[in-house]
């Protein structure tokens, strides 16, 4: 269907796309909204547009691509790799800009060489971006939310803490508050007097007696052992809790994360600076930044100008199916993001693939790019 | 001008707001007969009264059509995006009291706060294959405690219109949002507020929509004087 408000470059953009070597699909904009809130969370619900059908089911238009073609994927089984692009309008209620725009994008699907499809993604990111906007230098930042998860690891914190600060990353404001909590030494868990009678009682000692009383008392309560959190939940968590309020970060390993997080340099320099980092603190890193160098080494082999990328430890976003590269592309000195993407290893399977498929992508701001084309004294 | 207060139509709230205004020097009357659902005030003839539910009330003051109102904080907040930008609390009127709560099984003996419930929150997927679900009336102060003042996305709303207290034994949800007087509903379904659960302590309050035209009305000050000078 010829759309006449589609970006004078979106023809180009298309045939660049295939030379990649993607395949061009196209996804209902009418979609069923549960995937949606499912995967980013109950707050999407006030940012994305929804009815119901006749039926009831709550459907929503399409506020992003990638969901629905990670599920056209799933429904279609046709094996893996695959290399898929889009383009076309979506639907968000947006503070600034308005509530329909262009994405387009490429999600790469079940590559397993994860530096290599990795270094493709932000490469192609930056080559269409680029392609648009000659003449313009672009500026790239670049995340990677598995080396903040080998370094809390190898701090040897609780599993407790490990989660709580892995999920908060990517939330500045969250991350920081956390580790304060963690560095206080008065700050402990609040227990309810139940778990003070458990405790006299020496049940937390016994976890088969305390799962035991658990079921016992719900049944007694009137609540189901197995419609939501089990006995043996409750029990593993009480006793993972007694663990998080006694740990406390001594001010060395405080100070130790804290400059982690503040690492931010050209990526060239990032493979040594981690490696340094790694030797002056002690901390076994060597898995995540094997991946990393790998993953920095494939981005020069594809001939990405490394030079305009960052790395900034401390970037990354908090949804939990991200898991390791993230990346934004913008134009040097100027705000608006033109390109986002990341590798979300955990989408497929949460989307109900049934073997695991490493997935990567990219998706780029068409309304953004044009204005930047008009900003720089172009025809849009 | 005139000015339109409206009131709460039926119940306690309606005998203890009419109660207030008469103490405040307004008297209230029903025009035409006693289920009349507009009124008046003796002596103030720029003032007319209008009855309706509470929530309709909250509603109508977002929307302008009427000029105060008599209703619940909680209904006022839960309805109306940025509610203080759009209306004024002008007095809280010691009646109506109602806290909004986080309540969660008192069986989850390892949750007592918020961050026990991100904990949980985080990985309740991939135990249970489904995040987890709140059953509550109070979409929007709900998302504004768990995902603005505490960090927490991962859940899904479940959509409560009634015995909300219910839920978490019922199997339809794993906890709830919900409001609470005195907690006895809540401690008889076996449920316990959590120590920083408390969203919003509510209690009726006199509303006034903002509107230019209140600007230098010497009735609109008047009648928030009156009904202050009454508490």
């Amino acid at each position: 269907m010829p759309l006449i408000n589609l970006p004078a470059f979106s023809a180009d953009l298309l045939a660049e796309f295939e030379s990649l070597g993607t395949l061009r699909v196209d996804t209902p904009v009418i979609q069923p909204a549960e995937p949606f809130l499912a995967m980013a969370g109950e707050d999407l619900r006030r940012r994305i547009f929804m009815t119901e059908s006749e039926t009831g089911e709550s459907l929503c238009l399409r506020p992003e691509f990638t969901i629905p073609v990670c599920l056209r994927h799933i429904e279609t089984a046709t094996g893996t790799p695959k290399r898929y692009a889009y383009l076309g309008e979506v639907f968000r209620q947006r503070r600034e800009g308005g509530n329909e725009f262009y994405q387009a994008g490429i999600e790469d699907l079940g590559d397993t060489d994860i530096a290599a499809s990795d270094a493709r993604a932000v490469g192609n990111a930056m080559h269409v971006v680029a392609n648009r906007l000659p003449g313009r230098r672009l500026a790239v930042t670049l995340g990677d939310q598995s080396v903040f998860e080998a370094v809390v690891g190898a701090c040897g914190l609780p599993g407790g803490w490990q989660k709580r600060l892995i999920h908060a990353f990517g939330d500045q404001k969250h991350l920081q508050k956390l580790l304060a909590e963690l560095a206080d030494p008065r700050a402990a868990g609040v227990f309810g007097p139940e778990v003070e009678r458990l405790a006299i009682s020496g049940m937390l000692d016994d976890e088969a007696r305390l799962v035991a009383h658990i079921g016992e008392t719900m049944e007694a309560t009137g609540y189901s052992t197995n419609a939501s959190r089990s006995p043996q939940d409750i029990a593993r968590r009480l006793k993972e809790k007694m663990e998080l309020a006694n740990t406390r970060l001594d001010p060395e390993t405080l100070d130790l994360v804290r400059e982690f997080l503040a690492l931010d340099m050209p990526l060239g320099e990032a493979p040594a600076a981690l490696f340094r980092f790694a030797e002056k603190t002690g901390l076994t890193l060597d898995g995540a930044l094997a991946r990393f160098d790998a993953r920095v080494a494939a981005l020069a082999d594809i001939g990405a100008d490394v030079g305009v990328i960052r790395y900034r430890a401390a970037f990354g976003r908090p949804l939990d199916y991200y898991t390791g590269l993230v990346f934004e592309v913008e134009v040097e000195g100027t705000p608006a993001v033109l390109a986002g993407g990341g590798r979300f290893d955990r989408l497929l399977t949460l989307l109900g693939a049934r073997e695991h498929i490493p997935a990567v992508g990219f998706s780029l701001w068409l309304d953004r790019i044009e204005a930047a084309i008009a900003a720089s004294g172009g025809a849009a | 001008m005139t000015i339109t207060i409206a009131l709460p139509s039926k119940g306690r709230m309606k005998d203890d707001a009419s109660a207030i205004f008469e103490r405040a020097g307004m008297k209230i009357v029903a025009v035409g007969n006693d289920r009349s659902y507009r009124g008046r005030v003796e002596g103030w003839d720029d003032v007319e009264i209008a009855f309706l539910s509470a929530s309709e009330i909250s509603r109508e003051l977002g929307n302008g059509s009427i000029d105060f109102g008599v209703t619940g904080e909680d209904l006022v907040r839960e309805g109306l995006a940025n509610a203080d930008a759009r209306v004024e609390f002008c007095a809280r009127l010691g009646f109506g009291h109602a806290d909004v709560v986080v309540a969660v099984p008192e069986i989850w003996y390892d949750v007592d706060t918020m961050a026990d419930l991100g904990d949980v929150a985080a990985d309740f997927r991939a135990r249970h294959g489904r995040r987890l679900a709140i059953a509550t009336k109070y979409w929007r102060l709900t998302q504004n405690h768990f995902s603005g003042s505490h960090g927490i996305q991962l859940y899904r709303i479940v959509e409560s219109l009634g015995a909300t207290e219910g839920a978490p034994a019922s199997g339809s949800a794993d906890i709830i949002v919900d409001i609470t007087s005195t907690g006895s509903t809540l401690h008889a379904n076996h449920l316990k507020i959590l120590a920083d659960g408390v969203i919003l302590r509510s209690e009726a309050c006199l509303v006034r929509a903002r509107k230019p035209a209140h600007d230098g009305d010497p009735v609109v000050d008047r009648i928030i004087s009156a009904v202050r000078g009454a508490l």
